[in-house]
C-alpha cells in the first residue's frame, strides 16, 4: 500500500472561502448558521441555516452558468481552489488515470424544486430542458472533469451524510493500490430548497431556534440540543501519491492514513453504536494504527438527540477508559449540516486542527446531558491539544459509517 | 407581396434575436444571419431551450421534427415559415417590448 498525501484544500464553505479564514472562524467560535430569508421561509418552523456567500457570476460564463445547478457551481469553485493550492500540473498521461470522486445526498435539489413548481405548482409544461443535466447527482463531478480533462474515475457516491467521507475514502483505496496517482475527493451540497427544508423539518431533526441568539442554534452533545441546522457549500481536497508529492516539492497538508466503512444494515434512520464502533475500528485496522495512537476526533455531532448519544457510546466502547481523554470536536455547531459535503468539511477542519495542533471547540454546549459525558473542548478552542493522529466520524441515515484516519506532517 | 413578407421576417428576426440575448446573454452584434449558434455557445440543450422560449414568444407548437438549423438566420427562417403556414398574425406580440403599432 501506498502513501497517500493530501495537497491541496479547497473549500465554498460557511465559514469562509479559504483555510485560513474557515480554520481561524471554526477556532474562534463564529457561527455560519443565521436566519434563512427564502421565499416561503415562513412556512418553516424554525427558519435556519448555514448559507455560503456565491456570486455566481464571478466564476462561470453566462452561458455555462445556465447548465450548472448551485450544488455543482461550488463544486466546480472549490475544485479549482483546491487544484490552484496543490499547485500541480498533470501531464496527459497523468490526466488518463486522474479521478474525482465526490459525495452528494440531495442531488440538484434546487432545480428538481424549480421544476415541479413549474409543473405542479403552476400546472405547466415549460420545465427548463436543462433540468434532468442539473439536477443528477452524478453532474458536479462530471463538471470538474470536464473542466480539468481528467479521463479516469468519476464517481459519485450518495450515502446521505456520509458521502463525501466515503468519497474521500474510496479515492484514499485507488490511490494506496495505485490505480491512481491523483484524486480530487471531497462533495458539495446545496439543500436549501423549500421542498428539502420542510422534508428534513417534517422527520423532525432541524434544530428548533434559539430565540436569544439564532447563532447557536444547533447545539452537539448538549443536553439542549433540538437538531441539526442544514448548510450548503463544498469541500474537496487533491490526493496524491506520497511519492510523488515529494518528488514535485509539493507543500503536504497532511496524511490521510486509513478509512473504515461499515454498514449498520439495522435501521434506515436510527444509528446503531454497533455499527458506528465497527467503522472506527476499521479506520485504526487500516490505518496500522492502535487506539491508543489517536489523540482527537471531529465528531459526527449533529445536534440531533439520537446521533449524539450513539456516537458518544460508540467512541467509548473502542476507547474504553481512555475515551474520556480523548478531545472530541463536533464544527457542525458552527457550519451546520453540509449534508454530502459535511464529511469532506470536516476532515479538511481535522486536517487544520492537526496542521496548528489545536483542538476545535464545540460551541453552543450549554448544559451537560448525562448520556454524554465525554470531553467535547466546550466552546473554547484548546491548543497544543490535537496531537499528531485524528479521527473524522461520518454517519448516515441508511447506515452508512465512514471514518477518516489522518496523521500530521513531521 | 415581397414588402409583407420582409416586414414579417425582419420582425421575427428581432423577436428571436431579443430571445438569444436575454436568455443566453449573446452577444447582439455577433447575431448576423450567417452565424451558427452553436460556434455562439447554444448547442443542442440550448436549442431545446431555445424552441421553448420561442414557442411562448410566437404562441407557436412547434412539431418534434427532425430538422436540423444551424444558424441563426435558419432559425428565424424556420419559424417564420411556421407562422406564415398558421396565421402569423394571430400570435400574440410580446410583452416585453413595443413594437409599431402602425404595421
Amino acid at each position: 500500500m501506498r502513501r497517500v498525501a493530501v495537497t491541496g484544500i479547497g473549500l465554498v464553505s460557511p465559514l469562509g472561502h479559504d483555510a485560513a479564514a474557515v480554520f481561524e472562524a471554526a477556532r474562534d467560535g463564529r457561527s455560519g448558521i443565521h436566519r434563512l430569508q427564502i421565499a416561503g421561509a415562513h412556512r418553516l418552523a424554525a427558519p435556519l441555516a448555514a448559507t455560503v456567500q456565491f456570486d455566481v457570476t464571478q466564476h462561470f460564463e453566462p452561458l455555462q452558468a445556465r447548465l450548472l445547478d448551485r450544488f455543482s457551481q461550488f463544486a466546480v469553485v472549490a475544485a479549482r481552489r483546491a487544484l490552484a493550492d496543490a499547485g500541480c500540473d498533470l501531464s496527459e498521461a497523468e490526466r488518463e488515470r486522474a479521478g474525482i470522486f465526490l459525495g452528494n445526498g440531495m442531488g440538484g435539489t434546487l432545480s428538481m424544486d424549480e421544476g415541479y413548481q413549474t409543473l405542479y405548482g403552476e400546472n405547466s409544461d415549460r420545465i427548463k430542458p436543462t433540468m434532468i443535466l442539473k439536477g443528477m447527482h452524478n453532474a458536479p463531478a462530471a463538471w470538474i472533469g470536464i473542466e480539468n480533462g481528467w479521463r479516469g474515475p468519476n464517481l459519485t457516491y450518495s450515502t446521505a451524510c456520509s458521502s463525501s467521507s466515503v468519497a474521500i475514502g474510496e479515492a484514499w483505496l485507488r490511490l494506496a493500490c495505485g490505480a491512481t496517482d491523483v484524486a480530487i475527493a471531497g462533495g458539495c451540497e446545496a439543500p436549501l430548497s423549500l421542498g428539502s427544508l420542510k422534508a428534513w423539518e417534517v422527520l423532525r431533526t432541524l434544530a428548533s431556534e434559539d430565540t436569544a441568539d439564532p447563532t447557536r442554534s444547533c447545539k452537539p452533545f448538549s443536553r439542549n440540543r433540538s437538531g441539526m441546522v442544514l448548510a450548503e457549500g463544498a469541500a474537496f481536497v487533491v490526493l496524491e501519491s506520497w511519492e510523488r508529492a515529494l518528488a514535485r516539492g509539493a507543500a503536504i497538508h497532511g496524511e490521510l492514513i486509513g478509512y473504515g466503512l461499515t454498514t449498520d444494515a439495522s435501521h434506515i434512520a436510527r444509528p446503531s453504536v454497533d455499527g458506528q464502533a465497527a467503522a472506527i475500528t476499521a479506520a485504526l485496522a487500516s490505518a496500522g494504527i492502535a487506539a491508543d495512537e489517536v489523540d482527537a476526533i471531529n465528531a459526527h455531532g449533529t445536534g440531533t438527540q439520537a446521533n449524539d448519544v450513539a456516537e458518544t457510546a460508540a467512541i467509548k466502547r473502542v476507547f474504553g477508559a481512555r475515551a474520556s481523554q480523548i478531545p472530541i470536536s463536533a464544527t457542525k455547531a458552527l457550519h451546520g449540516h453540509l449534508l454530502g459535503a459535511a464529511g469532506a468539511l470536516e476532515f479538511v477542519l481535522s486536517l487544520l486542527a492537526l496542521k496548528h495542533n489545536t483542538a476545535l471547540p464545540t460551541m453552543h454546549l450549554d448544559v451537560a446531558d448525562p448520556e454524554c459525558d465525554l470531553d467535547y473542548v466546550a466552546d473554547v478552542a484548546r491548543a497544543g491539544a490535537a496531537g499528531r493522529t485524528m479521527l473524522s466520524n461520518s454517519f448516515a441515515f441508511g447506515g452508512t459509517n465512514a471514518v477518516l484516519a489522518l496523521r500530521a506532517v513531521d | 407581396m415581397t414588402s409583407v413578407t420582409s416586414v414579417t421576417l425582419e420582425d421575427t428576426e428581432k423577436r428571436i434575436r431579443y430571445l438569444l440575448v436575454k436568455d443566453f446573454k449573446l452577444d447582439s452584434g455577433k447575431l448576423t444571419l450567417d452565424a451558427r449558434l452553436d460556434e455562439l455557445g447554444v448547442d443542442s440543450i440550448g436549442m431545446a431551450e431555445l424552441i421553448f422560449s420561442i414557442e411562448d414568444e410566437f404562441g407557436l407548437k412547434l412539431a418534434d421534427a427532425a430538422v436540423q438549423l444551424s444558424t441563426f438566420g435558419e432559425v428565424v427562417q424556420f419559424i417564420d415559415e411556421a407562422l406564415a403556414n398558421r396565421h402569423a398574425t394571430t400570435a400574440p406580440f410580446p410583452k416585453a417590448y413595443a413594437l409599431p403599432t402602425a404595421t
